[in-house]
């Protein structure tokens, strides 16, 4: 059993827990631990330090969305962002929801809205009671600020309005034909320009640090507001579940469409003869509103999950596409010197181009094949994504397939030439499996390219998924969107790092050292 | 098949072999190589390492090409590689991604491509039961010793029927232990199938106890058969009756003493000039056909 859980552990790349089992197992606890130290301890420490000092910088980067969001804020997102996911599917579910289960849940919501609401009241009772409290005394500061700074203002202006009429003056009695006196002006005139200049950014500062003031509040303050915004979110999520339920469902709107059709049924049953053409071009009206209301969905945004779900099918199409291309490629170059020798110059030229040349070529391309985007079965920007992602992505297998084939052992060449295989024998039967390992290191440097690549070429086409999601909320430009925009950092890391284990995998069994019979 | 072609069942007729070196010269490795094996003979072809007896072998299988020379193996001539011809080389060269009985079976399969799934698949199995690895047909070559590989490698190349069975050094990498259990194994078998054989090795007591005839070859470059001698000794052989042999010290001194002289011979400084030497290659070469051919006649 040790055994077996150790070989798994090993097949799935995790060898670092390997002295975990073994401690359990009580085998050389000494060992183990100095190994737990190593390969856990020290890595886990090294992330709380980094997670620290981001903590520590956070707050004095100050940038126009608010100061960069600490380690705290970003966590706060990923509740945030799996709230409106779970919202919008909770919508999308009560849309299209009938009968006993639509009842039941209105009956829920219905008694879930009037807690909230109640709650809500509660919240902003508390929070007007100390706005009173509160102004009384932020009223005076701010006062004596604001007196500051007009008396500041005040003072600026008048110096200035001197110094001027000075200079206009000296000006009026200048020897303007000599040369010294002249200069002299000039540089007064000068300093003048700077001095004021520097009077009026102090000023600037004064009143940014009244703005300052003026938002910063108590914490109890900031947190009765930011719970009456959740509440008020909350509330607002509920209403609509509710009109969803009732009056918004699908099955409410199919009924008043039918009823509708019934009525224009009636009208044009009791049309005067000049109204009949009319009265029958309103009952086919009614007809298509039935029909289209029937097969309605909720038209749901698309949520932080879906991106990431988006994105990751979009790359597995364009690894597919890559790998397609990139191992028949690989194997008639490494079978054949002349193929070789002829495609070294494209794929060396190919080679080094970046996702953000491929992009708006290939954009154009699929445009031209795709002409009316929006019947098509793939979405023109989602396939311009997935065929840049095989453009990037297609090399290190090509170039990986092509060494494997052509490093066969000679041995191995040997006893093909010996029993005189067939091309295709010879193929599927010596040289695909003796370079199969090769082939899968090169599967696994492509599939992490390519899931870098996509993110950039989704930022650029606004090819749903999480490029995009950044994309979006970088213009977006809230505090709120800044962190989510470093969640989006984690959750790609996160996801290429799967990506890259489950390829490792992957390499394992495939590879003849005895991977493969460790399951 | 006439006894003539019974008698003359492979011949080796001038075979040659040079290679060209980064300066344009070419460097003959061997050089008028004659050799005339009987149906079902073994011939030893023994040798100091790098005379070249290995590339007399990979030309016979096929596997290098003949610069000068031709081989005839049962009235045709080798062009290229083929399975009438199968090779156990050094090291057991198995896929290392097939069972043992894949192994075997991937030439049985084209060997035997009219033969039902089932006769197969019993071809593979007598074979590999036949070198001893009944229990461990289904096993990786990773899970088997060297000597269980090699046995495999033996069981894959006589699977496949062939006219003649060259085997290079077969046990070279093995202990000696297990190179003698292998040698009875191979014995055994070939008196059984009765196949023409040539065994490539440099070991003086292999070669004794397993071969009909023992090609001596000189020294390369420019090797040639030097010297040939026939084994006294009945088939099917007992180790202990060809040891105990009182004739057994004698061919193993002539041996021995033959190699010794070609050792000397290759320190000797200054080699004979080029022109010289081709002169005396065409003498040599007469005699040399005229020997090979009374061994086979005798």
């Amino acid at each position: 059993m040790k055994y077996k859980i150790i070989r798994l552990l090993d097949v799935a790349g995790m060898n670092c827990f390997e002295p975990v089992v073994r401690l359990c197992y009580g085998e050389e606890p000494r060992q183990q631990v100095r190994k737990i130290g190593l390969f856990i301890v020290a890595p886990v420490v090294v992330f709380a330090l980094f997670i620290g000092a981001w903590a520590a910088i956070a707050p004095f980067i100050k940038t126009k969305a608010g100061s960069l969001p600490s380690p705290v804020d970003v966590a706060g997102s990923l509740v945030d962002v799996y709230e409106f996911h779970w919202r919008e599917y909770a919508k999308k579910a009560d849309f299209a929801r009938t009968g006993d289960d639509r009842d039941t849940t209105l009956a829920l919501v219905t008694q879930q809205l009037a807690d909230a609401t109640e709650r809500k009241a509660v919240v902003e009772a508390e929070l007007a009671e100390l706005t009173a409290t509160l102004d009384a005394e932020t009223a005076a500061t701010l006062k004596k600020y604001e007196e500051a700074i007009e008396n500041q203002t005040l003072v600026y202006h008048a110096s200035q309005f001197e110094r001027e009429q000075e200079l206009h003056k000296l000006g009026d009695k200048l020897e303007v034909s000599q040369d010294e006196p002249r200069e002299q002006y000039v540089a007064s005139v000068r300093e003048h320009q700077t001095l004021s200049a520097r009077e009026s950014t102090h000023l600037k500062e004064l009143r940014s640090d009244l703005a300052a003031i003026r938002k910063s509040t108590t914490p109890q303050f900031a947190a009765l507001l930011r719970e009456k915004n959740d509440l008020d979110q909350e509330t607002q999520f509920l209403d609509k579940r509710a009109s969803l339920l009732s009056d918004g469902n699908r099955r409410s709107n199919v009924a008043s469409a039918a009823l509708t059709l019934k009525n224009a049924d009636a009208a044009l049953a009791a049309a005067a003869p000049g109204q009949r053409y009319d009265a029958t071009l309103d009952y086919l009206g009614a007809e298509e509103r039935v029909l289209s209301s029937a097969g309605a969905i909720y038209a749901k945004p698309p949520t932080f999950f879906d991106q990431v779900f988006t994105s990751i099918e979009c790359v597995f199409v364009g690894f597919l596409f890559a790998t397609a291309i990139a191992i028949p490629i690989g194997v008639l170059c490494g079978l054949n010197k002349v193929i070789m020798a002829s495609l070294s110059p494209l794929i060396s030229l190919f080679k080094p181009v970046s996702p953000i040349v491929w992009l708006p070529i290939v954009f154009i391309v699929v445009g031209g094949f795709i002409e009316r985007p929006d019947e098509a079965w793939v979405k023109p920007a989602f396939l311009s994504s997935a065929i840049t992602v095989a453009l990037c992505s297609l090399w290190p297998t090509l170039v990986n397939t092509a060494l494997g084939v052509a490093s066969i052992d000679k041995d191995h060449l040997n006893v093909a030439r010996v029993l005189r295989l067939s091309m295709w024998d010879r193929l599927t039967k010596i040289v695909i499996p003796s370079a199969l390992p090769l082939i899968f290191t090169g599967l696994r440097i492509s599939l992490g390219v390519g899931w870098m690549v996509l993110i950039a070429a989704e930022l650029l086409s606004s090819s749903p998924g999480l490029g995009k999601f950044v994309w979006d909320m970088f213009n977006n430009g809230s505090s709120d969107t800044f962190s989510q925009m470093l969640l989006t950092v984690f959750v790609v890391g996160v996801v290429g790092l799967l990506l890259d284990r489950i390829m490792i995998v992957f390499q394992r069994l495939v590879s003849f050292d005895g991977g493969a019979t460790a399951l | 098949m006439s006894t003539g072609g019974e008698q003359r069942y492979v011949e080796l007729f001038r075979l040659s072999k040079a290679y060209p070196n980064p300066y344009g010269d070419r460097v003959t490795v061997v050089d008028g190589f004659n050799l005339i094996m009987k149906r079902g003979e073994v011939v030893s072809l023994i040798g100091h390492s790098g005379c070249g007896k290995s590339t007399v072998l990979t030309m016979v299988a096929g596997l290098n090409s003949i610069s000068e020379g031709s081989v005839v193996l049962s009235g045709k001539e080798v062009t290229s590689a083929g399975p009438d011809r199968a090779v156990v080389f050094q090291s057991p060269c198995l896929l290392p991604w097939m069972t043992a009985i894949q192994n075997v079976r991937l030439g049985v399969d084209r060997v035997f491509a009219h033969g039902t799934r089932q006769q197969r698949k019993e071809i593979c199995e007598y074979y590999l039961d036949a070198v001893g690895l009944a229990d461990s047909m289904d096993k990786y070559p990773r899970e088997l010793s060297g000597g269980m590989q090699q046995r495999v490698g033996i069981a894959r190349a006589i699977a496949l029927k062939p006219k003649m069975l060259l085997l290079d050094e077969p046990f070279g990498r093995l202990d000696s232990l297990t190179r003698m259990e292998l040698q009875d194994v191979i014995l055994k078998i070939l008196d059984r199938e009765k196949i023409t054989t040539m065994l490539v090795t440099h070991d003086v007591d292999e070669a004794i106890y397993m071969a009909d005839r023992i090609c001596m070859m000189t020294t390369g470059p420019m090797a040639r058969v030097g010297q040939i001698l026939d084994m006294p000794f009945e088939r099917p052989r007992r180790r202990e009756e060809v040891l105990e042999d009182p004739l057994y010290y004698d061919l193993r001194g002539c041996l021995v003493s033959f190699l010794e002289e070609q050792d000397r011979r290759k320190h000797r400084p200054a080699p004979v000039p080029k022109i010289a030497e081709s002169d005396a290659a065409k003498s040599a070469d007469a005699s040399d056909q005229a020997d090979a051919l009374a061994h086979a006649e005798a």
